[in-house]
Formats: C-alpha cells, structure tokens, sequence
C-alpha cells in the first residue's frame, strides 16, 4: 500500500525554511523515517491515527478550559494535536541547548542584580528607568537573597527559526511557563501511534522531566525529606490539567490558596490531622495574585503573608517573584548585551530584531515599513493586543499608531518573520504550516538542563503566524536525534 | 492529608453512590410501571430528588428517565452527579488510581457526548440504564482492584457508605409514604417488594424467607443484617471501620465521631420490631437520617476543624 495521496500537494512557502524539505524540494535526512513510514500507512489507517490520537487525550482529561464571556460556562477542549512529529537534528540541539544554557545563566545573573547592587543600570547598559517603569519590577524582592542565585528554575524560552535557518529567540518565559505537559503527553500519544518508528529513528527521550524537576526543587531545600507543593490557582485554570499531571508525575502534593496558611512566618498546609509545615513551593501562579497582603489584595488563589515568610527564607517559592523583569519585552532587547557583560561571551541564539517605539527615530522607521512589522505592548502576552502589518487595515494601523503615540513606552516592533514551516496532515494531505518551539529549561545548584525535545506549537489556520493556543494553534510532537 | 483533598474523596464517592443508587431506582420503577402505573408512579421519584422549588413534573417513564439522568437543571441528574464526581475527582488525580480517574472520565465522556437523549427515546430504556450502571461496577471493580488501601481508600469509602444509608432511608421512606396510604395487604406487599428490589435484596430476601413479604423480616435484613452489604447496619460498622483506620493511622484525630457512630450502630442492631413500632417507623428512620447528618457535618468539620488554628 502506498499513499501518494499524502505527498500530493505539499506546497512550500516562498522565502520560508521548510523543516521537512530543502529548498530543492529533497526530504532532509531527519524525516526519511518517518515518511517512509507515512508512505507505508493508508489514507484511511491515517484518519484512525488522527482520531485515536483525540480520544486519547479526551479520555485521560489532557483538556483545557475556554471560557465564554457570555454565559460563563466553561467548554472543555483539547489542544489539537498534529501527527506528523517536528524533527530536529543533533548539531541542531546542540546550538539550542547551549544557546539557552547561556541565555538562562546571563538572565539570572541579571534578575539577582538588577535586585541588588544594579550594576548593569550604573554601567550604563541598561536605562533605569526603564527597570523602574516596568510593571514586572517588585519592589518587594529588592535586597531578598534567594538560594543558590537562583531565581528562574523553570524556563520555556520561545524559539522561531528564520529563513536563514537559524534560531532565533522570539521570547524568554520566566515567570510560570506552561506546555510541559503537553510535551510529555505528545510524546506518549506518538508512541501509540508510530509504533517503533522511535527507536529507529534514535529519538532522545523526554520522560525523565518530572524526575529532573523533583531533584531541582528538593536540591533547594537544606531539609533531608522537604515537603514541595505545587500551588495551582484550581480547577478554572486553563493550565490545571498540567498541573494535576506534574503533581501526580513527581508525587507531591497539588495545593490551592486555600489549602495554605501563614503562622508564625511558617507556611503549612492544612490536613485532616493537623498543619504540616511546606518547604518548597512550585507555584503555579502569578506574582500579582502570590500575596493578598503585599499585591493584589483581592486575589484569593493566593496566601496571606507568604511573601513575608519567604523573605525570612523560612519558605522556597519557585520560580522567585519578580522574574517578570526579566521576561519583559522591552528587556529583551538588551538579553544579547547581558549575555556580553555577565558573562563576556558572544551570543549563541540571536535576538530578533527589535525596535524600541519610545525613541523617535526608530518609531519613524517602524512606521515607515508598518507593513513590514508587529508591534506588540511589552507587558503582552498570549497573543493579544498586537498589530500584524501586513494584514491590518490603514485605519486599524491609523488608530493603533494613536494608540502608541499615547506610551510609547509600552510598545515595541519587530519586522514580520518567517517562521519555519513544518508538514502537518490536514484533510488527508501533508500541507506546510508555521512552526515555533519552546524548550524547557530547569536550572538548579548544579546547572541548567534542558529536555531534549519541547512544545512544537504550530498555527494550524492557512497563512497564520499566530500559534498560540487561545487563537487556533496547535501543537506537534517534537523529536531531537540523538 | 490536605483537608480539602479527604473532603473531595468524600464527595467523589458520595456522587458516585448516589448515580450508582437513583439508576437502581428509576431501572425498578421502570418494570414496576409497567406493570401497574397506579401504584408506582414517577412523581414521588422527581419529587425526592429535586430542590424544593422544581416544577416540573412527568408521569411519562421516558420524560421522566431523561430528566433524572441527562437534564443539566436537575441538580440530582445523572450527567451532573457524575459531573460533579468528576470534578472532584479531577482535582484529588494525585491520591486516586489512574485506572479510577479513566474510569470516571470515561463516563463523564460518554454522558456529555450528543444523542443520549436520542438513545434513550429510540432504544430500549433498560439497555440505556444497564448501559450507564456499567460504569458504576466497572468503577466499583476499579476502585476494589486499583486503589491501594490508606488514608484516600478509608475517605471514599466513608462517602460511599454514607450515601449509602442516607439512599436506603429515603427509598424506604418514600414507600412508607405509599403503604401508610392503604390498608390492602397485597398491595402493601408490592411496595414491600418493590422496595427490596430498588435496594437490591430481593434475591437474597427470596432465598432467606421464600416470597413471603413480611414487614418485620424486611425491616430487619434492610436495616439489621450483618452481612447484606446495602443495609443500614452494614454501612454504620463500614463507616466506623474506616474511621477508626484513619485514627489508627495518624491521619485523624480522636474525636467524638466513634462515640456518634458506636450508639448509632447500637440503636440500630438492639432495636426491635416492637421498639421500632412503638416509636413509629416514620420516626425511627427519621432519626437515623438525623443522626447520619450529624456524623456526616461531624466529618466534614473534622476536616476542617484546623483552619483556624
């Protein structure tokens, strides 16, 4: 049986690194397996795959929740999930796992300074004033010592590669990054799919990460057994199956807000015989809703006084509060500057080009190529709030200039790129979609790590450069060779 | 363990049981209705297991059926008991077995799916309930066989057998309302009999006393026997059984609950057929109910009895 079908109609974009094919239109050496295998199964046998593929995810409850404004009432969804694995190459992996090693190293350097003696902003490499007008900078963490330095344990670095075929980092998630999971399960459901297609294809594999993170978070603690929690904001958020995975997977405690109390600058967790002290927190929240008493006072996914208690060192909280300064967007224009002067080294992953709205002369460049580029709010995510150029009317262009004209400040531009294109099975027929990948990074006393593999998201709509999941993305296995 | 976590295993059984107990009812209401609409008529059903403010009523067994298990107003349907279940469950996945969290989404998947309401008017109703009562064993089997026995197994046990009592009471309530209502002996032993059914003691009932229905014999195997696992007596000393685990194992502390649980096993097992006639069987009932309420909020404030220390 042969599916030519499959291969009909694989339409390369113009100007676009293809994952799969060179532009020659040769199948690079990395995909040869799994496509001989594509080859080998039926459209039909396909179309089995594709389904067992969703029912498994809907019976083991790897859902999310989207919530209507409307009526409130939560629809369950799963993360579409295509079959056809993105492949990378082991000099590929190399650069990245360097690449970020380096970034998160540079990074941490920073937050702990930028929070102590700021000699970066006295040497003149970063303004201050743009620390201080950023919403992410905590007062509250100003002068705290952490352990080890280390303030960002967990990092899910956003990666896109260029038409030039090398990796760019589009952004640093240090706050409270979330997709692992889906990683993890990508990876069992390909499994199921592609029976022994894997170990042919020398594939590293990626479930060792609960593991790894429990050895991180425990190596915290001076304590011999340390009782870690994962602090979820509950069952409404749409990461919660995430957390409830990564909870059972390394065998800790899954906690709310209110399963936690502060006495004595202690943090316990209330159980049916008793309080029980909590060493390390894994908290799944963000910064603002951490701690009635010194942020949002209306949050109540947080605990009262366990910033106090964190301060007294009494209580780990992971990742630190206040990493946000550094995952800021208007920041990350000067990643490649702190790699320089933390560490005196050259970057490996190149930033993408980034113009700062708030300096007139750039504001006029970016206007004048506006069809060329995406502005985006520094403090954004998800997604939201941007300006695509090339698709945006001149009005819409018109009024969100105003808009920027109004804070500059909180606005940055980067040209339009061309993200990477990678074959996803639609209808039947393998069809390039753009592809973006999101490593994690656990970093800890003994140096950073990072899963050979992570979150493939892919924009499954036709001509989409948006892959975030909230707006039509979907997501891929993602295969490194060893 | 977290309290919030004991108290969502509770809750996680209790649903259960409870879908497991209204299926039992509406698949004996179902063949007694056909038999005899008179006498065994759907509205007391509704009426027992909606709020107090429901409208709606049906002596239609198909409209009936499909409010009690698919419609999402009726806080006691099926689809939303094991909604409700599943949410618990969902959020205590880390302290339950794998095979049990499955076996509980797997049926929360197969309840929201569309055309239910279609199966149920097309199809024989019978094979519609049998269909979802699988599930209940499948996740009784599960729960035996998977779940290891520790603080999470005595937790939903004590749900269970709870629900279980407060079940039976208000089954046997509802058909004390129906036989206080004739003096016709045989038809006084349909309710009887069709009681023991909905609890599923008719078989062992048959095989102990003949089809004889008797009202002293019934009232002593629903609430007195020993070893019929779906008595009264049986789930006090279950409840019982499980508390005193978890005080054993340091996991609660020693309260006044075993105190409750003893005098109420007590009463139950030293009652008499005269005692309980001299106090009414309304009464006697009523006062297992109240006491099993009390136990009930007891755990639950053991639970949470540290908050605010």
């Amino acid at each position: 049986m042969k599916n030519d079908y499959l291969f009909s109609s694989y339409h390369q974009l113009p100007n676009t690194w293809d994952e799969m094919y060179t532009n020659k239109a040769l199948i690079r050496a990395q995909y040869e397996t799994i496509n001989s295998y594509l080859k080998s199964v039926s459209q039909n046998e396909l179309f089995k795959k594709q389904e067992l593929s969703k029912q498994l995810f809907m019976s083991q409850g790897v859902t999310f929740t989207v919530y209507n404004d409307k009526d409130n009432e939560g629809i369950e969804k799963i993360f579409p999930f295509d079959i056809v694995p993105r492949i990378i190459t082991a000099p590929e992996w190399d650069i990245i796992d360097k690449g970020i090693q380096q970034r998160i190293k540079a990074l941490n350097l920073f937050i702990k300074d930028i929070y102590h003696d700021q000699f970066i902003i006295k040497d003149g490499i970063i303004p201050a004033e743009l620390i201080y007008s950023c919403p992410n900078f905590l007062r509250e963490m100003v002068g705290v010592n952490v352990p080890h330095d280390i303030y960002v344990h967990i990092s899910g670095v956003d990666l896109i590669r260029n038409n030039d075929g090398a990796f760019y980092v589009l952004e640093d998630n240090l706050r409270t990054p979330s997709g692992v999971s889906y990683m993890l399960e990508n990876r069992e459901i390909s499994k199921r799919i592609f029976p022994g297609i894997l170990p042919k294809s020398n594939i590293r594999g990626v479930s060792n990460f609960p593991n790894l993170l429990y050895k991180k978070l425990e190596e915290l603690s001076d304590v011999s057994h340390p009782n870690i929690v994962l602090l979820t904001p509950g069952i409404y958020n749409s990461a919660y199956y995430e957390h409830t995975t990564l909870a059972r997977l390394m065998g800790i405690e899954l906690v709310e807000g209110r399963d936690l109390l502060v006495k004595d600058h202690v943090v316990f967790m209330k159980t049916t015989n008793g309080l029980k002290r909590v060493d390390i927190i894994y908290r799944r929240i963000d910064d603002d809703f951490l701690d009635p008493l010194e942020f949002n006072a209306n949050s109540t996914l947080g605990v009262a006084g366990i910033m106090a208690a964190y301060r007294k060192g009494n209580v780990n909280i992971v990742n630190a509060p206040g990493t946000g300064i550094a995952d800021d967007k208007a920041i990350y224009i000067y990643v490649p500057d702190m790699i320089e002067y933390y560490l005196n080294e050259t970057p490996i992953l190149k930033n993408i080009e980034t113009y700062q709205m708030g300096k007139p002369e750039e504001f006029k460049h970016v206007e004048e190529h506006i069809k060329d580029m995406v502005i985006k709010k520094t403090d954004g995510s998800g997604g939201y709030g941007m300006l695509m150029g090339h698709e945006a009317t001149d009005e819409e262009i018109k009024n969100y200039l105003n808009e920027v004209k109004q804070k500059p400040h909180g606005f940055i531009a980067q040209p339009i790129l061309r993200l990477s294109t990678a074959p996803c099975c639609i209808n039947g027929q393998l069809t390039p979609r753009c592809v973006d990948l999101r490593p994690f990074a656990l970093a800890g006393k003994n140096g950073i790590d990072i899963t050979p593999g992570g979150l493939t998201r892919v924009a499954l709509k036709k001509g989409s450069l948006v892959v975030n999941s909230s707006q039509g993305g979907g997501s891929k296995d993602t295969w490194i060779i060893k | 363990m977290l309290s919030r976590v004991a108290n969502n295993l509770i809750w996680l059984e209790r649903y259960m049981e409870r879908g497991n107990g209204i299926l039992s009812l509406l698949k004996v209401n179902y063949y007694a209705n056909q038999d005899s609409s008179e006498l065994f008529s759907w509205t007391p059903i509704i009426k027992n297991y909606t709020s107090h403010d429901n409208e709606f009523t049906t002596e239609d067994a198909i409209t009936c059926i499909e409010f009690m298990v698919l419609n999402t107003n009726n806080p006691n349907s099926i689809v939303n008991i094991v909604t409700n279940a599943r949410e618990n469950a969902r959020s205590v996945q880390d302290h339950i077995s794998r095979e049990l969290w499955l076996c509980i989404n797997n049926y929360y998947l197969y309840l929201t799916k569309p055309g239910n309401s279609k199966k149920l008017k097309e199809e024989d109703p019978i094979l519609f309930l049998d269909n979802l009562k699988a599930f209940h064993l499948m996740y009784y089997g599960n729960m035996d066989n998977t779940q290891e026995r520790g603080s999470s197994y005595y937790f939903l046990n004590i749900g269970r057998y709870l629900e279980r009592v407060i079940l039976i009471s208000d089954f046997t309530s509802m058909k004390l309302l129906k036989i206080a209502q004739t003096s016709d002996v045989l038809e006084q032993s349909f309710y009887w009999k069709n009681l023991l059914l909905s609890i599923g003691a008719y078989r062992l009932y048959i095989k102990t006393h003949k089809s004889m229905f008797e009202k002293e014999l019934i009232i002593k195997m629903i609430f007195q026997d020993q070893l019929f696992p779906r008595s009264i007596y049986y789930c006090i000393t279950k409840i019982s059984r499980h508390i005193n685990k978890l005080v054993e194992s340091d996991e609660l502390e020693k309260t006044n609950l075993d105190y409750l649980l003893g005098k109420l096993e007590s009463t139950i097992k030293y009652s008499t057929i005269e005692s309980i006639n001299t106090i009414g069987f309304e009464n006697f009932i009523k006062d297992i109910k109240e006491d099993i309420n009390d136990i009930s909020f007891r755990i639950n404030s053991v639970n949470y009895s540290q908050v605010n220390n």
